[in-house]
């Protein structure tokens, strides 16, 4: 009887009110989990050289930035802060526009967020062209490329989620009530701003 | 309870609040920087 449930309720999802079907969770939603998952190995990686970080300048004591007269670009990394953040409120107003079904500002509002996401990782490449040391020159070097490099690969694949959302966005695709394709890579876009943040705040300010 | 990802909201509200606390405790080291 239970096996007849369970496979009505495969059949047919809205009028399934049996027990869940055999390989479907009833406490949390798999999209939900897979995001939970993702996102928890993301910060045990961030974590993993955060842990590098701290240890080279507090536990080993090695001193930090400026060394031998060479300082982190600190303002321009600044205004890449800034560009950044913005780009999170960009995204923040394309998805109130997929809510709302306002078109225009989906689109504008993805392009924009790809646009300045683009400009932030213009702007550290040229930052790492001009920054004047190496990652081998020394442990603080090859820490500080890590991070911000982790960061910027990170960036680099959430350019590329935001390009595919943009480009289905100017086809038609997305409603009020289907924008699975843009929130998910606006919870990861806010993911590497909050992250950023975190880099930014630890490697050039503190 | 502010869950980030449940949403693309709530994610956006963890970001806003992210930015607050990093100013508090930046505000607090550069104070205590200073006063040191």
């Amino acid at each position: 009887m239970e096996s007849a449930s369970i496979a009505a309720g495969h059949s047919d999802h809205d009028d399934h009110h049996g027990p869940p079907a055999a390989n479907v969770s009833s406490r949390v939603e798999a999209q939900f989990l897979g995001m939970l998952l993702f996102i928890i190995s993301e910060v045990m990686l961030f974590g993993a050289f955060f842990t590098a970080y701290f240890f080279i300048r507090v536990v080993a004591g090695s001193g930090w930035f400026p060394i031998d007269d060479v300082d982190l670009p600190k303002a321009i990394a600044g205004v890449n802060t800034a560009i950044l953040i913005s780009s999170s409120f960009t995204m923040h107003w394309a998805l109130e526009g997929a809510r709302n079904e306002n078109r225009n500002a989906l689109r504008v509002g993805l392009l924009t967020t790809a646009l300045l996401g683009l400009s932030f990782l213009t702007i550290q490449i040229n930052e790492y062209v001009h920054i004047g040391f190496a990652p081998s020159d020394n442990a603080q070097g090859t820490i500080f490329y890590s991070l911000t490099g982790l960061h910027g690969a990170h960036v680099f694949v959430g350019l590329t989620l935001l390009t595919f959302a943009t480009v289905r966005a100017f086809r038609g695709h997305f409603t009020a009530k289907e924008h699975r394709g843009v929130e998910v890579p606006g919870i990861y876009w806010h993911f590497v701003d909050v992250m950023w943040i975190v880099v930014y705040s630890s490697v050039y300010l503190l | 309870m502010l869950n980030p990802l449940r949403s693309e909201q709530e994610a956006f509200r963890f970001l806003l609040y992210v930015i607050v606390v990093a100013a508090v405790v930046l505000g607090i080291v550069f104070a205590a920087r200073a006063l040191t």
